[in-house]
C-alpha cells in the first residue's frame, strides 16, 4: 500500500518517475507497449507528460520507436547496443538503423540520403566516423565497380554484390571458367565417344552417351579443381556456354520426383556433338579473313594501297605455304 | 544488280568471251532492258561488234530478246541478268558433278555444252566421241551410241534439257503475244516435250585427229560442215539445266552435314530419301513429299542391310535431332517422313555465318554470336552472363561485331525522348539480312581472286608465251625425230630462273583456282538460303 501510493506520488510529482515506469513496463512487455498500456497503468497521467517522459526516453536512447499497425509501439533498447552508440548523435543513429535494414545486400550512399533526407556532406562524414568505429563496412559492388554499398561489419555481403562462385575479389577468374569449360566438354566428348564404339543399336548409342547435369556436377566435383563449392547451377551455367559453343546440344526430359538431380520434374541431359559443316570456302581465302576488305576500293584510274594487285595477304599466303 | 555483283560479271565475262562482249554485257546489266540502237550508241562500238556480241550471249542463254516494250511492232529489247553470268563461275563443279555421275562421257558432254552453250545432239554426240577417241589408245574409238545412250541419261535424270523454241518469227508477224513459251527471264521453261530425247539416228564412230593431219584435217572439219548430214533432230537444240545440278548440289550438302552431325548410316537414309523424291518435288517445295517407312527400307541399297526396328529407329533419332533435317508427317505406312529442305538450309546458312565469325573474330565472339541467335535479343550485361566472359572483353568484342555489321542494336525507349540512359539497348542478329551482307563479301572475294589472277598471269605474260614457243618447238621437233642432243639444246632456252617462276607461277594460279571454288561453294549455300526465305 504504501508502496504504491509512494508510487503514485512519486509519478505525479516527477518525470523521472513516470520515465521508470514506462521503463519497467517496457521490460514487462519484451515486444513493445503502445500509448494504450502506458495510459491504463497511469491513468491520470496527462498526454503532455507521458509525451515528455517518452521524448525523454527515446532521446536518451533507452527506447525504441517501432510503428506497427494498430499504432506507436515503444520497446525496450538492447543495452549493449545502447553503449554502442553512446556518443553518437541521432543522425548516426539513424543512418546506422537505415544500413541495418538493409540486410547483407547494402545500400547505397545516396538511397541512405534519401531514406533519412540529410544532406550529402551530413551522410558522408557519418558514415566516415561509422566506419572507423568499425560498425559498418563499404563493400565494392561487382556490377558497377565505382558503386560501393554499406552494410553492417559483421554481415556476408549477398551473392549478387560479389558476383557469386566466378568472382573472387571482383575479379572475374576467366582462367577458372575456362578450365571448367574445358573439363566439362572433355568429359561429355569421352562418354559420346565410348557410346560410338559400343556399336549397339542407335538408340542406346545415344541414350548412352549423355549425361544428365548432376553426373556432370559430380565428375566436377570430384575432380577436385574447384577450391569453391559449385552448385548445379554454376556447373549449368558452364554448360550452357558449351552449347553456345555449339560443342554441346541439351535435351529436357520428364523425370519423376526424387530421382537424383531432377528439378522441379525435369532433367538436362547433355551430349557432345560434332559441327555441322567443315569451315566454309570463304573463310578459306585471305579476303574472307581480311579485316580492310571494306576499303578495297577498285577504280582503274589509281592504284589504292590495298588493292589487290599489292594486297600482302594474297601475296604471303601464296608464298609462305608450299602447295 | 549490286555493285560487286556487276564487277564480278564483269570479270566473268571478260575472261570467257573477251572484253568486247564485257562491256557490251555491262552495259546491259546495268541499264535493264535495252533495244539494239540504244546500245549502239551508249557503247559506242560498231555495230558489227555490237551484233556478235549480242549473238554469242544470246547463244548461251545470257541474254533474251523480247519485242519492246511499246508494243509489237517496236524494236526488240534485250537484257540480260546478273545470276545467269554468276553461273559462269560454278561451270567446274558442274563438270566435276557429271564425271561422278556418268563417268567421262558424261564430263565431256556437259563440258560440251557449257562451252558452247546450245547444240543439237547429234553435233554433240559427234564432238563427244570424237575427243573420247582421241585419248583412247590406238585402234579403239568410241562409239556413237555410248555417248548417246549417256545423253539420253542425262536427259532423262533432267539434267539437260530442250531449248525453249524460239518465237522470233511471230514477233514479225505481231502475234508475239500468242507465244507464252518467250521467256521474260532466262528462266527455267516446263513446256511438255522439254525433256524428250529426240528420234536420233547416229550410227558411227567417234574420229581421231591424228597430228600428222593437222592440214587436212581443217579442211575435213570444213567438210563437215558443209556435208551436214541430217540426223533427224534439227532446231532440237539442247542446254544443260542448271536448275537440276543446284537440287543435286543442295541435296549434297544435306547429306554430308547429316554425316558431319550424326553418322554415316543416317546420311545413306536421308540420301535414299532425296533420291526418292528427285523428281517428285518441286524447286522450291519447303519439305520433300512424305515417304512411308516401308518404302525407304526397300529402297535402301542392298550393301546396308540394317534390319527393319534398326531402321526405324535411326528415323526417330533423325527427326529427334535438333537440327530437324528430317520430320514426321504421320503414322501410316510405318511412318511418313518428310525431308524439311527449307529449315536445312536455313541452319546451313546458319552455320556457315558462325564459321564466318568464329574465323574471322575467334571463339568467343563466336560465342557471344550464337548466344544472340539463340536467344533473339539480349541486353549487354545479359550477354555477359551467358557467355561467361569478362565485362571488359565482351563490350570489345560486341562493338566489334557491331562495327562490322553482324549484329544489330535495337532500341527500346522508356520515355519518348529516347534518353540514352532511359533506353534499353538491346543486341539482336537478324540472319537474313547477315546473310545477304555476306553473300556481297563473297562477291567481291571472288572478284578480288579473278583480277589477282589476271593480274599475275600479265606480268608473267613474256615468260609464259616463251614456255609455249619452246613447247611447240620441242613438240615439233620430237614429231619429226630430232636427236636428244638438239631436245635437250631447246629446252635449256628456259633458263633454270625462269623455270622456278613459272613453277611458282603455276601454283599461284592453280590457288587462286581452286579459292574460286572453295568460295562459291560457300556462295551456293548462301544463294539457296536467300532464295529459299524468298519463295516461302
Amino acid at each position: 500500500m504504501a508502496d504504491v501510493k509512494v508510487k503514485k506520488e512519486t509519478n505525479l510529482s516527477e518525470p523521472a518517475e513516470v520515465e521508470n515506469r514506462i521503463k519497467e513496463l517496457c521490460q514487462q512487455f519484451p515486444h513493445g507497449i503502445t500509448d494504450q498500456v502506458i495510459q491504463n497503468d497511469m491513468p491520470h497521467l496527462e498526454p503532455q507528460q507521458r509525451a515528455m517522459a517518452i521524448n525523454k526516453l527515446l532521446s536518451l536512447g533507452q527506447l525504441d520507436l517501432l510503428r506497427n499497425s494498430s499504432g506507436l509501439l515503444y520497446r525496450m533498447k538492447d543495452i549493449q547496443s545502447t553503449s554502442k552508440m553512446k556518443g553518437s548523435d541521432n543522425q548516426e543513429k539513424l543512418v546506422y538503423q537505415i544500413i541495418e535494414d538493409a540486410g547483407n545486400k547494402g545500400i547505397w550512399s545516396r538511397d541512405i540520403r534519401f531514406k533519412s533526407n540529410l544532406p550529402l556532406t551530413e551522410i558522408n562524414k557519418i558514415l566516415k566516423s561509422l566506419e572507423s568505429k568499425k560498425l559498418i563496412k563499404a563493400v565494392k559492388s561487382v556490377a558497377a565497380s565505382k558503386k560501393k554499398v554499406y552494410m553492417l561489419y559483421n554481415l556476408q555481403p549477398d551473392r549478387s554484390v560479389t558476383g557469386g562462385a566466378w568472382y573472387s575479389d571482383q575479379d572475374f577468374e576467366s582462367e577458372f571458367v575456362e578450365v571448367l569449360n574445358q573439363q566439362c566438354f572433355k568429359f561429355l566428348q569421352s562418354k559420346a565417344e565410348a557410346a560410338r564404339d559400343s556399336k549397339q543399336s542407335p538408340m542406346v548409342q545415344r541414350n548412352s552417351s549423355f549425361a544428365t547435369s548432376h553426373e556432370v556436377w559430380k565428375y566436377i566435383c570430384e575432380l577436385g579443381i574447384s577450391k569453391v563449392d559449385l552448385s548445379m547451377d554454376d556447373i549449368e551455367t558452364i554448360l550452357n556456354t558449351l552449347i553456345y559453343d555449339g560443342k554441346v546440344e541439351m535435351t529436357v526430359i520428364a523425370a519423376k520426383e526424387g530421382t537424383v538431380g531432377s528439378v522441379d520434374g525435369q532433367m538436362k541431359l547433355y551430349r557432345g556433338v560434332n559441327p555441322v559443316i567443315q569451315p566454309t570456302g570463304l573463310v578459306r581465302t585471305p579476303c574472307g579473313l581480311c579485316p580492310v576488305t571494306h576499303t578495297h576500293t577498285h577504280t582503274h584510274t589509281h592504284t589504292h594501297t590495298h588493292c589487290v594487285r599489292g594486297c600482302p595477304c594474297l601475296t604471303s599466303c601464296f608464298l609462305s605455304s608450299g602447295v | 544488280m549490286t555493285a560487286q555483283e556487276v564487277r564480278l560479271c564483269g570479270l566473268l565475262l571478260r575472261e570467257h568471251f573477251g572484253e568486247v562482249v564485257e562491256k557490251v554485257g555491262r552495259h546491259l546489266i546495268r541499264s535493264g532492258a535495252q533495244n539494239l540502237r540504244t546500245l549502239l550508241h551508249e557503247t559506242g562500238i560498231s555495230i558489227d561488234l555490237v551484233k556478235k556480241s549480242l549473238c554469242v550471249l544470246v547463244q548461251h542463254g545470257v541474254c533474251v530478246f523480247s519485242s519492246g516494250r511499246k508494243g509489237p511492232g517496236s524494236p526488240t529489247e534485250y537484257r540480260t541478268s546478273c545470276d545467269r553470268i554468276l553461273r559462269i563461275l560454278r561451270y567446274p563443279r558442274y563438270i566435276y558433278t557429271a564425271k561422278t555421275l556418268y563417268g567421262d562421257t558424261g564430263e565431256l558432254i556437259i563440258e560440251e555444252l557449257l562451252q558452247r552453250g546450245d547444240m543439237t545432239m547429234s553435233s554433240t554426240v559427234k564432238t563427244v566421241a570424237d575427243r573420247l577417241t582421241q585419248n583412247m589408245e590406238e585402234g579403239r574409238s568410241m562409239d556413237y551410241s555410248e555417248v548417246s545412250s549417256a545423253f539420253s541419261k542425262l536427259v532423262e535424270t533432267h539434267f539437260l534439257q530442250r531449248c525453249p523454241p524460239m518465237a522470233a518469227a511471230a514477233t514479225k508477224n505481231g502475234a508475239a503475244s500468242a507465244t507464252p513459251a518467250t521467256p521474260a527471264t532466262p528462266g527455267t521453261p516446263s513446256f511438255p516435250d522439254c525433256y524428250r530425247v529426240p528420234h536420233v539416228t547416229l550410227i558411227g564412230k567417234g574420229k581421231r585427229r591424228l597430228s600428222n593431219e593437222d592440214g587436212e584435217d581443217q579442211r575435213s572439219a570444213k567438210r563437215a560442215k558443209i556435208d551436214s548430214e541430217t540426223h533427224g533432230d534439227e532446231g532440237i537444240y539442247w542446254q544443260v539445266n542448271f536448275e537440276r545440278f543446284h537440287l543435286h548440289f543442295r541435296d549434297q550438302a544435306i547429306i554430308s552435314a547429316v554425316a558431319n552431325k550424326l553418322d554415316q548410316t543416317s546420311s545413306e537414309i536421308v540420301r535414299t530419301m532425296l533420291r526418292m523424291s528427285e523428281v517428285t518435288t518441286s524447286p522450291t517445295a519447303t519439305c520433300t513429299k512424305p515417304l512411308s517407312a516401308n518404302e525407304i527400307f526397300r529402297s535402301l541399297p542392298s550393301s546396308y542391310n540394317i534390319a527393319r526396328p534398326i531402321l526405324d529407329q535411326y528415323l526417330t533419332l533423325l527427326v529427334d535431332d535438333p537440327m530437324e533435317f528430317v520430320g514426321k508427317a504421320g503414322e501410316s505406312g510405318g511412318g511418313m517422313y518428310v525431308v524439311n529442305l527449307h529449315r536445312a538450309l536455313a541452319n546451313l546458312a546458319r552455320a556457315t555465318l558462325e564459321s564466318v565469325v568464329q574465323e574471322r573474330f575467334g571463339s568467343r565472339s563466336a560465342r557471344i554470336f550464337r548466344l544472340l541467335l539463340r536467344k533473339r535479343h539480349l541486353e549487354q550485361k545479359q550477354v555477359e552472363d551467358f557467355a561467361m566472359i569478362p565485362a571488359k572483353e565482351a563490350k570489345d568484342m560486341l562493338y566489334t561485331l557491331l562495327s562490322q555489321n553482324l549484329v544489330q542494336l535495337q532500341e527500346i525507349p522508356k520515355t519518348p525522348d529516347y534518353a540514352p540512359s532511359r533506353t534499353f539497348y538491346l543486341y539482336t542478329v537478324n540472319q537474313l539480312p547477315t546473310a545477304r551482307m555476306l553473300l556481297q563479301n563473297c562477291y567481291k572475294t571472288v572478284a578480288n581472286l579473278i583480277e589477282r589472277r589476271l593480274f599475275e598471269s600479265k606480268e608473267s605474260k613474256r615468260l609464259l608465251e616463251k614456255s609455249q614457243r619452246i613447247e611447240a618447238i620441242l613438240a615439233s621437233l620430237q614429231a619429226s625425230g630430232a636427236e636428244p642432243e638438239q631436245l635437250t639444246e631447246v629446252e635449256e632456252m628456259i633458263t633454270a630462273p625462269e623455270k622456278q617462276q613459272l613453277e611458282s607461277l603455276r601454283l599461284h594460279i592453280n590457288k587462286l583456282d581452286s579459292a574460286e571454288n572453295q568460295v562459291d561453294e560457300t556462295i551456293f549455300l548462301l544463294e539457296s538460303y536467300i532464295n529459299s526465305t524468298v519463295t516461302s
